[in-house]
């Protein structure tokens, strides 16, 4: 038992019984990674005290990745087996939970790899990933899984244990853990976010426009355009909590309509390599220029994956109340870097996102669905009302709705 | 000092390009622990080195099953998930390859749990299994993957460190990756282990009685039950080697006939539960009594599978020639320890073990295939002819082959 077993017991529970929220007699799947065990096995026997039916946990490796990226024939690279995409159909049919643990496994594991390749390689991601997602029929979580590799490639100047006690410190004030009653935290942070969600809806704009130091995009809404904060209901109504930490609220955009260069604000991971300095043009809703410093190949390759992965399918806001940007630090996973800045997504877009079944139909869709940070106190966000009138939501992080 | 990382390749290059045969453009599926990352990782490099097209990595957590055990609702815990059976389908009909890498990471993980709920849950051994065995449509090979936590359980009294590279050191030697050519010392080994099996074939004994210390068993063979060694075959006559190590020749017996009584000289790992002192009686060819020092309510639960989990499904006779038993050492690992003494096993047989279709159909049925070592140099084994004539097999752990025939 590790000296932070009872971290992860704890972090199990919030993602068990909030995140997800698991009922009796429920099939838990879990996505987990080499070195993310202890976690793992606290989740496997919270979910079973929460009366599951059986956790199917399926272990992925970043360094068995490596080898197939290495040395695996090219015309290999984009094959995915089929009882994956089986498991996950059932995992639907069955209306189960679904937990999955973040973080990156193997830091760098795929900096001396053609990043073309890496491209090609989406897994754990599937192809009907989305498509079970917008069915809305499983209950879902995904959740941070501190790992000693992960630490090290966050607090570089930490020896290993420190390295490793820091995140876990990190994830355990994200997540609320901390507090006296970590679902009640999350609860009242929740109603924060809605309120703030319902504020943006009832505005109705036309567009949003992001303008700061590298950066004026404006970016068109479709009339159902809703904003929404990280509760989710299942099709039956069950409420469970996909992201935790959350700090955003989000909708889904025009597919057609971004115009305008943004610049991101922070790295991330993007299958297994470092993305930084990014620099994405937009035309008529589509990337037409990407330039980074650092790995601008793999994100070109994800973006041409298909039709829908060189538009938006996402637009999130996240204000200066959240506990993540505050940290001032890059975790390297988009999960918790998505919740420290306003961000967009390449990709595939979420239909809870709109109201109107015409604008589903419209909304992006691809096998991709990768988060930009495009967000910080200097970042102002306005909104665009039809009429072409410019209105202010966000100021040095703070709402102005 | 120990370079594991120069052994998990030479391991794995061993099990992939001899035990396997992996064959460029396929599919290669792995199943694996937590603890042995470093073979698994070497197994998908030298997967892929030789041409696989995707490399299928499966991890089964024994701690997590100690979850399920311990806390799932009693009506779920023989409920395997429906993919994980098509998944093996899926690997028959790509005429896949199948490595499986054992070894015991956490001995004792289902410690203190009723043993009759552990024997339920047999995972990672499936429902087909047996069935896509048979139908030879995979080539396959499981070898042992040290790791520390297996260390530790072999070599207790040992340092962490120490008892880690003695592991290794013990596996190094049993896969004969300490010869020159390991994959040579193999095909000899193997060569040696078919005269006997020939042998036996060509004796075309109606029956073997095997006696010893608190074992006194006969067990009937069909007319055609043919003796393998080493070497197998998929349908579509792709060589592999199906464990490594295997010092063993094997059958399969009448499943009607098996009389005595047995007593295992090694203990036995079965799906995370440790069965010591076993004793079982057989009459009509069925396991009527199943007695143990430890854990006999794991092993009458696998036998209480289905009708054929209490019948014999192999026999299988192991000399003192071979690399496990000179070790002396219990490996709490069932492809180790039944290489190092003459088995029995309740449950499913290899349909190979047979020649003829009327025999093939006779031989035993069964989602349970266990394997529990009774051999030791103290065991005598006869062939008994049709014409009820006893022939010396095995004495002190030595074939007794005739002069004519030399191994």
């Amino acid at each position: 038992m590790s000296a932070h077993a009872d971290r992860a017991r704890r972090l199990a529970e919030l993602a068990v019984r909030f995140g997800a929220n698991v009922q009796p007699a429920q099939v838990v799947a879990v996505t987990s990674y080499v070195g993310k065990e202890e976690l793992t096995r606290a989740i496997a026997r919270v979910a079973y005290e929460a009366g599951a039916r059986w956790v199917d946990v399926v272990v992925m490796d970043d360094l068995v990745k490596r080898e197939r990226l290495a040395l695996a024939p090219e015309d290999s690279l984009e094959f995915v087996p089929p009882w994956m995409s089986e498991r996950l159909r059932w995992l639907s049919d069955e209306r189960a939970a679904r937990i999955t643990l973040s973080g990156p496994q193997a830091p760098g594991a795929f900096d001396d790899v053609d990043p073309a390749r890496a491209g090609r390689d989406l897994l754990p991601w599937l192809p009907e990933s989305s498509e079970v997602i917008n069915a809305r029929t499983t209950n879902w979580t995904i959740v941070p899984g501190p790992t000693v590799e992960w630490a090290r490639a966050v607090y570089a100047d930490a020896a290993p244990d420190e390295a490793l006690d820091r995140l876990w410190a990190a994830v355990e004030h994200m997540c609320r853990l901390d507090a006296d009653d970590p679902v009640a935290a999350w609860t009242e942070r929740m109603d924060e976010l809605a309120g703030a969600a319902r504020r943006l809806t009832e505005r109705r704009f036309d567009a949003i426009r992001l303008h700061g130091p590298g950066t004026d995009l404006t970016i068109g809404l479709l009339p159902s355009s809703e904003w929404q904060a990280a509760d989710f209901e299942r099709c039956d109504g069950l409420v469970h909590h996909p992201n935790l930490p959350t700090e955003e609220v989000f909708t889904t955009p025009d597919p057609q309509r971004a115009d305008g260069v943004v610049t991101m604000t922070m790295p991330r991971e993007l299958y297994g390599a470092i993305v930084d300095g990014i620099r994405i043009e937009f035309s008529g809703g589509r990337a037409v220029r990407i330039d980074a410093e650092r790995g601008a190949e793999t994100l070109r390759a994800a973006a041409s994956k298909d039709d829908g992965a060189s538009r938006l399918g996402e637009l999130a806001l996240v204000d200066g109340g959240g506990r993540i940007g505050p940290l001032e630090t890059v975790f390297l996973d988009t999960l918790i870097d998505e919740n420290a800045a306003s961000h967009i997504a390449l990709g595939s877009g979420l239909a809870m996102g709109l109201s109107d079944p015409a604008d589903v139909e419209r909304m992006a869709t691809s096998e991709i669905h990768v988060d930009l940070m495009v967000g910080s106190p200097d970042v102002d966000v306005d909104g665009v009302t039809a009429t072409g009138e410019r209105v202010p939501v966000l100021r040095r992080g703070a709402w102005q709705v | 000092m120990l370079d594991d990382a120069d052994l998990a390749r030479r391991l794995a290059e061993l099990v992939v390009g001899f035990g396997a045969n992996v064959q460029p453009g396929q599919v290669v599926a792995v199943t694996t622990a937590p603890g042995k990352e470093q073979v698994t990782r070497a197994v998908a490099k030298a997967a892929y080195e030789r041409g696989a097209r995707w490399v299928d990595v499966m991890s089964f957590d024994p701690w997590l099953k100690r979850a399920r055990v311990e806390l799932a609702p009693e009506d779920s815990l023989d409920f395997v998930p429906p993919w994980l059976v098509d998944r093996l389908e899926w690997l028959s009909r790509e005429r896949g390859a199948r490595i499986s890498l054992s070894g015991p990471t956490a001995l004792h993980a289902l410690d203190g749990l009723d043993p009759a709920r552990a024997g339920r849950d047999l995972l990672p051994y499936l429902p087909n299994t047996g069935a896509v065995v048979n139908r030879r449509t995979t080539n396959w090979c499981v070898a042992p993957a040290p790791s520390r936590g297996w260390a530790a359980a072999v070599y207790p009294e040992a340092a962490p460190d120490d008892a880690y590279e003695r592991l290794w050191r013990a596996v190094e030697h049993i896969c004969r990756l300490d010869a020159d050519d390991p994959e040579q010392a193999w095909r000899e080994r193997t060569a040696a282990v078919t005269v006997a099996a020939e042998w036996l074939d060509a004796c075309r004994f109606d029956a073997i009685h095997l006696h010893g210390p608190g074992t006194d068993l006969t067990v009937g063979l069909l007319p055609s039950s043919t003796w393998h060694a080493g070497g197998s075959e998929t349908a579509a006559g792709i060589p592999f080697f199906s464990n490594i190590p295997s010092e063993e020749t094997f059958t399969g017996p009448d499943p009607r006939r098996a009389e005595g009584v047995v007593t295992a000289t090694r203990p036995l790992h079965l799906h995370g539960s440790l069965i010591d002192g076993i004793r079982v009686e057989f009459r009509d060819g069925r396991a009527v009594r199943v007695d143990a020092d430890r854990g006999a309510d794991a092993l009458r639960a696998a036998a209480a599978k289905d009708d054929g989990a209490s019948r014999l499904g192999e026999l299988a006779l192991v000399d003192r020639a071979g690399r496990v038993g000179e070790q002396a050492t219990v490996f709490h690992d069932t492809l180790l320890d039944e290489n190092a003494a003459s088995h029995v096993a309740l449950g499913n047989a290899y349909l190979s073990s047979a020649a003829d279709e009327d025999d093939k159909r006779l031989l035993n049925r069964s989602g349970i295939h266990v394997d529990f070592m009774i051999g030791s140099p103290e065991l005598a084994v006869d062939g008994i002819t049709r014409g009820g004539e006893r022939v010396p097999v095995m004495r002190d752990g030595a074939w007794l082959l005739p002069d004519t025939i030399s191994a």
